[in-house]
């Protein structure tokens, strides 16, 4: 960890960047949906993981969707909140270029990243390649999966389970751009909060360019 | 997963792989190119969508004092998801709707788990008999008739050896809550059968709050103290004394008007030996307190508003008796005011808040702060909450904090709270029969001291275990008990000392469990009887605690394997033993094999004739069972005593005021004639209870275990449900500094025990809870090893089966020591469900 330390910012950010520039032209969505999430009001009920996992049909294990409760401080001047995520359907998906089948694509009219779940063959390199933790592994079938935003309810003209599944009305969806600058109508974010891309402990956003924005705990601001 | 699990999940959402191929194809091509087009397929297709399916609008139904709305989505006769109101399913509603005044009833995780735990492995779908030793779990599938003539049988029997007593009930509301099958301690089913049949003690004391519904009785005649949920969004200050609606989700949507609150300036304060998960989402200033010490904090309050001369004096003159000298009935002129308690004028001791320090904890300067805070903002709510009433005098606090809510006129107005037992808006009910059967008895005692009743027969004293008077001859007989009988209810390993009840449950002839679950407690029944899930019968739910609204609950699906309704069963039983015709009016003999009928003409009935004619509804039963969920709109948010303070009608106490000074324990000559058994006295006050930090014990048994109600179980209910094992660990939590002198990090397996029993589980280390204080969440299945320890994590091995006077149940009154162990510790008596919550847990200062 030091050494990686000792390197130039800079010189890693361009090497990203020519990385980036020669593996692959992410898709440009006509519009890009992404999640926001209420950090200080989020009870952590998990409920939202539990509608995931009865919508997906997953048994134990495979966690699309998932409530980081995050603490921290010394008694008894304390503070936790929650970080909750699941697929960031990224700008720049790190996993899609890793996957060796084509087997991962991003939604032309959304910008959701999807396994196509015949071609995926399990070999877990998305997996490895996120920087989030969303692919998750399935034993029971052997193949990698994530989070869709519930596609079928979006065309449906409805929201994902786990937004409608949350009973303080912290976590939401919309188009990411009205997201950021306060456009969006959304129950997520009270009056007078801003969001941020960014909050303490989360892999940096500029890596993969993350559809998700957050109101921050004044404990998990960055910068 | 369990076979059966597995085959849904096989059959409906992952052999897929098969279905894409066509679709797929021009993906197919390099890694590096991305389809062009949209492609038509998403990676779970094609399992049903919501759309494809059968919709059937329903709701959650265990016991907890919520109740939401559950959308199932089935094909065929399978439950193929679940999701939750969306806006649509009520009169106008719509995809989204979700106003201030009718909300949206969002399902929390235990509810959106339902469908596992229908599908469940322990689901119990045959009549089973015991064959091996009580606990040891080793049953026989019987037919329905071969276990109902055993069980009428055995009940005969019985009855005729032992007499009206040796039935005991301890139905509870695991099966809850529904207007028409009940599971209860008064009015349930199981009560109706034991009743008429004529052989039933029944159980008095409610695990969860029996101190708290002492003390709003005592001191407004009513448990109905609360204020519907939508009212919290109008307070300035809310004070959450030993309350975490993070956790407990105490109404429909109480959590989000506290949201709403905070986001129109109200400050929250939370007073806990721990700093909850509410705490952080409503930024609270956090006042950790020793446990069962909360009675003393309330008084130095008290002291510091009465000697700054902040109470407000015409609320008490008007509305108040006992408070201080003026307020005293003529009665009781010269005797001991609340007043005259706190200030020391009638012990010698003011009730300081330097006197409250020493005792609970916390500096004087919070208690003065907090004090003022009370005092001085309006309106403020003081949510005096069950858990620290679950003590060793634990009516004391709640009586203590009813004293505060009084003398700062918080009481009937918006923004403010006389909570106390919080039940707010008044439904209708029941739709149960109509006559006197519902709740005969022989005797009743408090429910915690069942098993030390049976292991000292007759050899007892009234007052241990809290005998409810009677008006006959047999006042005061201890009843002699040789049989049991569960209906919605895991009372074995719920209630306090299991190794106790593990010791007394041999001496009984007969235990019946009626459940759709197999539990911990069905292992130690003779007969194991497979009831109907709530998606398997007709009912209409309704929250019991807050929130106004009806939600109509189908049948969904056929009832799985052999399984039948409480009903049925209880009503085929009552036909076997003579008296089924008024057991179930309005069944017909054949109601064990053809109910639907009979329940549809109760529900209409009951809607008729009390929903729609007493409570000015005018949709009709066939337009209600269209639209799935019935919202009532209020013009304002109900506020308790509302009509006691603005329209001076009296409070349904003997004067007719806020009792502080309560006339029927001033006026007990004898309490040992009493169901209480002991003294209790007429205004609150701090009695030392006999285990906490400040006792000799703590000597040997250095920790506070406290064991609150868990948020991903209901008590014991959900435990086996791999999902939410998922999101938790069954786990002893212990404060940073403590963990380090005994050098234990979070994960460690832990062994906490004390003078009654040994329990194992992991550690959780952290800052979040104080020093001194460890906590246990209770309702952890029980799972003993060769020597008896609890390899669960069960705290109810730890704590006293002595009640409090008041019939509190001491769940919280704990000393332990605890250890790091090379014990066993199973979350649960699957293996496949282990925990990975740690993974998603950590300080944010790595």
């Amino acid at each position: 960890m030091t050494e990686a330390k000792k390197l130039d910012k800079e010189q890693v950010k361009q090497a990203v960047k020519r990385r980036k520039q020669v593996t692959y032209a992410p898709v440009q969505p006509e519009e890009q949906l992404g999640f926001v999430h209420n950090n200080v009001d989020c009870i952590g009920c998990r409920a939202c993981e539990i509608a995931c996992k009865d919508k997906n049909g997953l048994a134990a294990g495979p966690r699309f969707r998932r409530v980081q409760y995050i603490e921290g401080g010394t008694y008894p001047e304390v503070y936790a909140y929650k970080v909750n995520m699941s697929c960031n359907h990224c700008a720049e998906p790190a996993c899609l270029p890793t996957c060796p089948t084509g087997a991962i694509w991003k939604r032309a009219d959304n910008g959701v990243v999807d396994i196509d779940s015949t071609l995926c063959i399990g070999c877990r390199r998305c997996e490895a390649a996120c920087p989030f933790g969303a692919p998750q592994f399935d034993p029971s079938d052997g193949l990698v999966k994530k989070c869709n935003m519930c596609i079928d309810e979006l065309e449906a003209g409805r929201k994902p389970y786990c937004v409608m599944a949350c009973m303080m009305r912290v976590l939401d969806i919309g188009p990411i751009d009205e997201i950021r600058s306060g456009e969006y109508d959304t129950k997520a974010i009270g009056p007078g909060e801003e969001t941020t891309r960014r909050v303490k402990g989360l892999a940096n956003p500029d890596l993969t360019n993350p559809s998700i924005a957050f109101i921050p705990h004044s404990k998990g601001k960055v910068d | 997963m369990s076979d059966k699990l597995k085959w849904l999940a096989d059959s409906l959402n992952m052999n897929r792989r098969n279905f894409l191929k066509t679709t797929a194809v021009g993906a197919a091509t390099t890694g590096l190119v991305t389809a062009k087009k949209d492609a038509e397929a998403f990676a779970y297709e094609p399992y049903p969508k919501d759309d494809e399916l059968e919709t059937v609008v329903t709701s959650c139904a265990h016991n907890c004092g919520s109740r939401h709305a559950l959308i199932a989505h089935k094909k065929g006769d399978v439950i193929v998801r679940l999701s939750t109101d969306d806006g649509r399913f009520q009169k106008d509603g719509y995809f989204g709707k979700d106003t201030e005044e009718e909300p949206q009833l969002r399902g929390c995780l235990r509810g959106r788990s339902y469908r596992s735990r229908i599908y469940s492995q322990e689901r119990l779908l045959y009549p089973m008999i015991r064959v091996g030793a009580r606990g040891e779990g080793k049953f026989k599938r019987a037919s329905w008739d071969e276990a109902l003539d055993l069980v009428a049988g055995k009940m005969l029997d019985i009855k005729m050896k032992y007499g009206p007593t040796a039935l005991l009930d301890q139905s509870y509301a695991g099966a809850s809550w529904g207007v028409f099958h009940k599971s209860d301690q008064i009015a349930g089913l199981l009560g109706r059968f034991l009743g008429l049949f004529g052989c039933r003690t029944n159980s008095w004391s409610v695990p969860s709050y029996q101190g708290t519904v002492f003390s709003s009785t005592q001191t407004f005649g009513s448990i109905e103290d609360g204020n519907e949920d939508d009212a919290y969004a109008y307070s300035k200050l809310i004070i959450m004394w030993g309350w975490n609606p993070a956790y407990t989700f105490h109404g429909g949507n109480t959590f989000y008007y506290m949201r709403l609150a905070k986001q129109r300036g109200c400050k929250f304060v939370l007073i806990d030996p721990q700093y909850t998960d509410a705490a952080s989402a409503y930024d609270a200033w956090w006042i950790p307190i020793r446990p069962n010490t909360d009675a003393a904090m309330l008084a130095g309050m008290a002291h510091y508003i009465f000697a700054n001369n902040w109470q407000d004096q015409l609320f008490i003159n008007k509305f108040v008796q006992g408070m201080d000298q003026g307020t005293m009935p003529e009665w009781g002129k010269g005797g001991e005011s609340f007043k005259d308690y706190i200030m020391g004028f009638s012990d010698g001791i003011a009730k300081t808040p330097e006197w409250a320090a020493e005792i609970c904890g916390v500096p004087a300067e919070d208690i003065k702060k907090l004090a003022k805070m009370y005092a001085l903002t309006k309106p403020a709510a003081l949510k005096a909450s069950w858990a620290p009433g679950r003590n060793a005098y634990g009516e004391q606090y709640n009586r203590m904090a009813a004293a505060l809510q009084a003398m700062t006129g918080n009481i009937g107005k918006l923004g403010g709270c006389a909570e106390g037992i919080g039940k707010g808006w008044h439904a209708e009910g029941s739709a149960l029969p109509e006559d006197p059967y519902s709740n005969i008895y022989a005797q009743a005692i408090k429910s915690d001291r069942w098993a030390h009743c049976v292991l000292n027969f007759p050899n007892l004293k009234r007052e241990e275990i809290g005998l409810w008077p009677r008006q006959d001859p047999t006042d005061g007989l201890p009843p002699l008990i040789k049989g049991i009988f569960w209906q919605g209810s895991n009372w074995f390993n719920q209630l306090t000392n299991i190794n106790k009840e593990i010791k007394a449950i041999n001496n009984l002839e007969l235990v019946v469990c009626n459940d759709s679950t197999i539990t911990p407690s069905g292992l130690y029944a003779d007969v194991l009887l497979p009831v109907a899930t709530h998606f398997e019968r007709h009912d209409v739910a309704l929250p019991w605690y807050k929130g106004h609204y009806y939600i109509h609950r189908p049948k969904v699906i056929e009832p799985m394997g052999e399984s039948k309704t409480d009903w049925q069963i209880y009503t085929e039983l009552a036909y076997r033993l003579g008296f089924g015709p008024v057991y179930n009016p309005r069944a017909k003999r054949d109601y064990f094999h053809y109910n639907d009928a009979t329940d549809e003409e109760y529900l209409r009935y009951w809607w008729e004739s009390k929903v729609m004619a007493h409570q000015h509804v005018e949709m009709s039963w066939d337009e209600f069972k269209h639209y799935g969920i019935y919202k009532f709109k209020m013009d304002k948010p109900h506020v308790a005593f509302e009509d006691q303070i603005k329209k001076g009608k009296p409070f349904k106490t003997p004067s007719g005021k806020i009792e502080i000074l309560s006339t029927p324990l001033a006026t007990t000559p004898d309490f040992a004639k009493t169901q209480f058994g002991y003294y209790i006295p007429p205004i609150p006050k701090w009695i030392e209870p006999w285990e906490w930090l400040g006792h000799q014990k703590a000597v040997k048994y250095p920790f506070h275990m406290i064991t609150p109600h868990p948020r991903w179980r209901t008590h014991s209910i959900f435990n086996n449900i791999p999902w939410l094992r998922e999101t938790y660990e069954q786990e002893i939590t212990i404060n940073a500094s403590d963990a380090k002198k005994r050098g234990i990090k979070t994960g460690d397996t832990i062994e906490a025990w004390n003078d009654r029993g040994k329990i194992v589980l992991p550690a959780y280390v952290t800052e979040r809870c104080m020093p001194g204080v460890v906590v246990v969440h209770e309702g952890s299945w029980l799972d003993l090893d060769e020597n008896g320890v609890d390899r669960s994590g069960n705290p109810d091995f730890l704590t006293d089966d002595n009640p409090s006077p008041a019939g509190a149940f001491a769940y919280n009154t704990i000393l332990v020591d605890f250890k790091k162990s090379d014990l066993d510790h199973r979350p649960g008596w699957d293996k496949l469900a282990t925990s990975r919550s740690h993974v998603y847990r950590r300080d944010s200062d790595m």
